[in-house]
């Protein structure tokens, strides 16, 4: 992981997604269990975050995320195209989970130690 | 039904730029049509793709953002630059022409607009020795390899002579009809010779409020009308076809650096005819028998050089060399 100036803790090639790292993520982590096309991924992200995301956001965050090679189109003769997760592309996951998690669990600790165990 | 939702969701594609189609257009169809299968209506969903749609073909644009072709976004810029300088050129001389006309009868009644139309004068002077000087290696270049890329060429090389001899027969015949005629007993020498104001004023006849006022512009000979019609084909002729040549046409990286430094000189030479155009209005252009009166036109007029500003600031500082973006045809 790279911390860059300012204290930005996601990775490096997250850094120039901007609000497109919430997207993205979600996308990644969606991939990591296999390739999917757009609506599969729309239901899967859905029912493991609880969030929908509008196609025109999830096409904008899968551009992003194939032209920095975190994933790439699977050849297929149907239209809709399934993506997957490249190497790097789940380097870069498991990095920014990684960071998210650290944070979690700081703040769980902090949580616990001042507002108790709740 | 099915193929109705097709057709909606082919609509809705329209929101994204034409290579953004032909790379994502098939399948992001194929999401739509199971998005709107499932939610027929959905105002979220519309503002979304809405949005996304123009970021995409402000990017596709060489404005910012994330281009599909990263390679050739550098020459977009130029394309675009050269586009959104010269649209803001047409809107800047019919403001000026509209003020000269004015000047030529008497002059302003105040210091504010006094100053406003030689800020002005001065920014319109310089925006055409920037033009010419940025046209001039462009078509050298386009002149010079017109034998091997004859084919990519010849189109918008003809568009722009079209587009350009309409304009100056058309402007020569029309500027005998200008408002600003010497010799009448309360005439004005104006700030500008009179001949340089009546060619401006008849090559931009066509930007005019009298469009929402058709009684009005029922009185007009019907020649002015027709000259009215044509001359805005010609004008964006002209601009498609020089836009078409920038992107087209092998330019060095020397001529792009060169492009790119009179692009953000422009960027600050239109930044001084908007203020100048701004002390106008907010001036409220007082003066004898209703000269420098400001319309509602000039109000639009000035938003749009404003957003024209922006454009050509942001698209001169993103210029660079590149492979010609758009593919032989």
């Amino acid at each position: 992981m790279t911390k860059r100036e300012g204290g930005d803790p996601r990775p490096e090639q997250f850094s120039g997604f901007g609000r497109y790292a919430g997207p993205a993520t979600l996308i990644l982590s969606s991939l990591a269990e296999g390739p999917k096309h757009g609506y599969a991924l729309t239901k899967d992200i859905e029912r493991f975050a609880d969030v929908r995301l509008a196609p025109g956001t999830m096409y904008e965050a899968l551009s992003r995320l194939e032209s920095q090679g975190l994933i790439e189109a699977v050849e297929s003769d149907d239209r809709r195209r399934p993506y997957r997760l490249t190497a790097m592309g789940a380097e870069a996951l498991r990095s920014h989970l990684a960071a998210q998690r650290k944070i979690a669990d700081l703040g769980l600790q902090r949580l616990a130690g001042s507002w108790g165990a709740g | 039904m099915r193929e109705g939702t097709r057709h909606r969701a082919a609509r809705l594609l329209l929101w994204y730029p034409r290579e953004w189609r032909a790379r994502y257009g098939e399948e992001f169809i194929e999401l739509l049509v199971a998005e709107l299968d499932e939610r027929p209506r959905s105002l979220r969903r519309s503002v979304d793709l809405a949005r996304s749609g123009l970021t995409a073909r402000v990017a596709a644009a060489g404005l910012g953002g994330q281009p599909l072709d990263t390679e050739g976004s550098g020459r977009r810029s130029l394309a675009t630059l050269a586009a959104a300088l010269s649209i803001f050129s047409v809107v800047a001389v019919a403001l000026w022409a509209q003020l000269t006309i004015g000047w030529q009868w008497a002059p302003p009644a105040t210091r504010a607009t006094s100053l406003a139309m030689v800020l002005m004068s001065l920014a319109i002077l310089v925006v055409g020795a920037i033009c010419l000087l940025a046209i001039a290696p462009v078509a050298w270049l386009a002149v010079r390899s017109i034998n091997a890329r004859w084919r990519h060429l010849l189109g918008p090389i003809g568009l722009v002579l079209g587009g350009l001899a309409v304009l100056v027969v058309g402007t020569h015949h029309f500027a005998n009809g200008w408002p600003g005629t010497r010799g009448h007993p309360w005439a004005d020498q104006g700030m500008v010779p009179g001949g340089v104001a009546a060619y401006a004023w008849a090559s931009t006849l066509f930007v005019t409020s009298y469009w929402l006022h058709p009684t009005a512009l029922a009185q007009f000979p019907g020649g002015e009308v027709a000259w009215m019609l044509v001359s805005p084909v010609a004008v964006a002729a002209l601009i498609v076809g020089a836009t078409r040549i920038v992107r087209r046409v092998d330019l060095s990286p020397r001529v792009v650096r060169f492009e790119r430094r009179l692009g953000l000189l422009a960027a600050v030479t239109t930044t001084i005819f908007l203020t100048g155009a701004a002390l106008w209005v907010v001036d409220g252009g007082p003066g004898p028998r209703n000269l420098f009166h400001i319309g509602s036109i000039d109000v639009v007029e000035l938003a749009a050089l404003a957003f024209l500003v922006l454009v050509t600031g942001r698209a001169a500082g993103r210029v660079t060399a590149g492979k010609p973006p758009v593919a032989p045809a």
